[in-house]
């Protein structure tokens, strides 16, 4: 049995070897590749000498580069933000944005572009779409987890999620009904997500908040893999079940939330990536799952962002609509091949 | 706590359990002491496992406390519960994609540290306890792979390689086959000898109950109704009463089920003994014949069977020679019944007058069935009667009863 053990420790490790390499090619093509293309001898320089003055060292530097990691952090956060919920609840088909994240950011969005109401805070102009996501995913995540403290029953914090999402859509749907023309587009696009225009500042907020989170995600791994075998059998196995159902909403919604402030609610990522994450890796374990699904999270993002740049270039498709155009198709015929499972 | 010897692992005083306002189960005291096993027996929706989640703390007590180990089971942390009881519940368990050794292994959850990395101590544990469970063939496959058998076994094993002193099971012979089911109950009893641990069982099967329990409680009318070992009990009555059976009884002595028979097909007369007739009653019974029989002694196998199926039956005390006055007794039997059987009783020196109980049948015109030999039988009854009709097994007299009874309604 040792060996056997052993022998899947080994495995996992090639895995994540090859799905960091595959990472960081990625990432060369997506700061190379484009309307301007860059050779890799160029970017080498670029990056050694910290070029920012010529227009290529700009490209990279300022346009790329940020581009490059923000989908590697988004990508990463959102497929452990639906890993989270789907162990939780149990349910294969559970996203990151389930419990109504992507309602509530877009909610606040929608007022502040359609509506006239932000006319009056112009020295917040630049953040404010920003900024309010944030505070419409975590004012959703506030009022989830108080409703998580007061309910037992895990179904029922799903359907109040769903319906946070309906009355927040709802809402939505009467603005853009009042809205002018010019507005919806933006506004449209805006809700298909997008990681352009990213600057080093939101990186860097993204980088140290997220990854504290991950570091707590992967503290609870042990947990996790407990309520694998459901709520009662993890609490006869010493889960703390008040505490544990506190933290698991707290991270995925944080992690979600953040994402989607920046980026836009990106669609996909968060429900097939745990999917992929788990064929690939063979396993159910989530101290494996978590770390394989941060990599796979990014490189798929990443893999996407560079399809929405580059098939119609000039012309940017939304990311959202490459990430289910392509990656549905894989996960259906990936779970065909194996039982369906969380 | 006084008179609670000190090796009560559990017990509980004036428990209440219930759903938020809804008592399904009162004042329950029970005591378990370690190494025990424990059945709770009860027809279903009894609250057998409304009982069982609330020692095992999934759900709040109504009213009154369990005490584990002498100490309110409310004050245990979550993990040092964990390391005291372990639980099997009838929830269906797919947690994806974890080899049996992986699965056995998240048992050791209050045992590891922070990201419950297994130390060689651990595996340790989880390979005996899959070998405790007979499941060591089982450790590189899959779990989703295991039948129903297999994996209430690894789940089993589970629950003890959480090295708890008492393991709480909901049915856990529930789905499983008979030699699942048989290897389960084994494997529970085995722990509580060898290990120690205390298991408190819900169970259906009253037979397989009463042989493997040293404590049954009976579970019904919101409460519990009996408690004790099982040799006190569960009698025939008490049985009777908690499933409401009807056309069904329970013998403590054979700590077996029989199921009567309606009797729509008439009375039949068995001459038996020595054990010779248990088959032929449970036959008789199966097709609907009402049974006769006699003469038997209350130590005989027959007796216990033919009592059981509800039978009229001639008796008398072990060891005695039957006389003619049992003999006497039984003849009005044999003119009401319709048929005689000839189970072909060995004849000995305190039965030899039963071969008279046939002479009385021939001389009464009743066809006789019998399983002995032509010339056996003929030295027995000295007639040529054509109602002697001689069959080479059970099955065999059954179906030439039936013919002859059809071939008696076409007359």
């Amino acid at each position: 049995m040792r060996e056997r053990t052993i022998c899947d420790a080994k495995r996992h490790r090639l895995l994540f070897v090859l799905f960091t390499a595959i990472l960081l090619i990625s990432v060369a093509v997506n700061v190379t590749a484009g309307s301007i293309s860059i050779s890799f001898d160029e970017l080498l320089h670029i990056i050694s000498s910290h070029d920012l003055e010529t227009t290529n060292g700009f490209i990279v530097w300022k346009i790329r580069m940020p581009r490059a990691i923000s989908t590697i952090l988004g990508g990463g956060y959102l497929a452990v933000a639906g890993l989270l919920l789907q162990v939780f609840f149990r349910n294969p088909i559970v996203g990151p944005f389930i419990l109504g994240i992507s309602s509530g950011a877009t909610l606040m969005v929608s007022i502040v572009m359609l509506t006239t109401l932000s006319l009056g805070f112009t020295a917040l102009a630049p953040f404010l779409t920003t900024l309010s996501a944030l505070v419409g995913a975590y004012a959703t995540m506030a009022v989830v987890l108080a409703v998580a403290s007061k309910v037992r029953n895990t179904i029922t914090l799903l359907i109040v999620g769903l319906m946070m999402g309906y009355l927040c859509h709802a809402v939505t749907s009467v603005l853009i009904a009042f809205a002018e023309q010019e507005k919806i587009k933006g506004f449209v696009l805006w809700q298909l997500g997008s990681f352009s225009g990213f600057k080093w500042s939101e990186i860097n907020i993204l980088f140290v908040f997220g990854g504290l989170i991950l570091i707590l995600v992967y503290g609870l791994s042990k947990p996790l893999n407990a309520f694998l075998l459901g709520e009662e059998y993890a609490s006869t196995m010493g889960v703390n079940i008040r505490l544990f159902r506190f933290l698991i909403i707290l991270c995925a919604c944080a992690l979600a939330g953040m994402v989607t402030a920046m980026a836009g609610p990106v669609a996909f990522i968060g429900l097939a990536v745990p999917h992929m994450t788990r064929l690939c890796f063979a396993t159910s374990d989530n101290r494996v799952l978590i770390p394989g699904a941060v990599l796979l999270g990014a490189i798929v993002t990443g893999l996407c962002d560079l399809a929405a740049r580059l098939i119609f270039s000039p012309v940017e498709l939304p990311v959202s609509s490459i990430t289910a155009f392509f990656g549905a198709p894989i996960v259906i015929s990936l779970l065909m091949k194996r039982r369906v499972s969380v | 706590m006084t008179g609670v010897k000190t090796d009560a692992i559990m017990k509980t005083a004036g428990l209440s359990v219930g759903y938020n306002t809804e008592v399904i189960l009162a004042d329950i005291d029970l005591t378990f002491i370690k190494g025990q096993f424990i059945s709770l027996l009860g027809p279903n929706g009894a609250g057998k496992t409304t009982l069982l989640r609330t020692l095992a703390r999934l759900m709040p007590p109504l009213n009154g406390t369990v005490f584990i180990n002498g100490i309110d089971f409310t004050r245990f942390q979550q993990n040092q519960l964990a390391r005291t009881l372990s639980v099997v519940l009838t929830d269906r368990v797919s947690p994806g994609l974890f080899s049996v050794f992986e699965f056995v292994a998240l048992g050791r959850y209050p045992h590891t540290g922070f990201l419950g990395k297994l130390k060689e101590a651990d595996e340790q544990v989880v390979l005996a306890s899959l070998s405790q469970v007979h499941a060591e063939d089982l450790i590189c496959k899959q779990l989703d792979t295991l039948s129903d058998g297999e994996k209430q076994k690894v789940l089993l094993a589970r629950a003890l390689a959480q090295e708890p002193q008492l393991i709480l099971l909901d049915e856990p012979t529930l789905h499983l086959d008979l030699k699942h089911r048989m290897e389960v109950m084994s494997i529970l009893r085995n722990l509580c000898r060898e290990k120690g641990i205390t298991v408190v069982a819900s169970l259906h099967d009253v037979d397989i109950a009463a042989k493997v329990s040293d404590r049954v409680a009976l579970v019904k009318d919101r409460g519990i109704v009996a408690w004790g070992p099982p040799e006190e009990t569960l009698d025939a009555k008490t049985v009777a009463a908690l499933y409401d059976f009807d056309g069904v009884s329970f013998n403590p002595a054979l700590g077996s089920i029989e199921i009567k028979g309606n009797g729509h097909k008439g009375s039949v007369f068995v001459a038996g003994g020595i054990g010779s007739a248990a088959a032929v009653y449970r036959l008789l019974a199966k097709r609907g014949f009402a049974l006769t029989t006699g003469v038997l002694h209350t130590n005989d196998l027959d007796y216990h069977v033919a009592m059981s199926l509800g039978a009229k039956c001639i008796t008398l005390p072990p060891m005695e020679e039957i006389t003619l006055k049992q003999i006497n007794k039984a003849r009005p039997l044999i003119k009401q019944a319709g048929y005689v059987i000839d189970t072909g009783f060995p004849i000995r020196a305190l039965n030899r007058i039963n071969t008279k109980l046939l002479k009385h049948a021939i001389a009464q015109g009743k066809p006789i069935f019998t399983l002995r030999k032509g010339e056996d039988i003929r030295q027995l009854v000295h007639t040529n009667s054509n109602n002697l009709f001689l069959c080479q097994s059970e099955i065999q007299l059954l179906d030439r009863l039936d013919t002859y009874l059809e071939q008696e309604k076409k007359h």
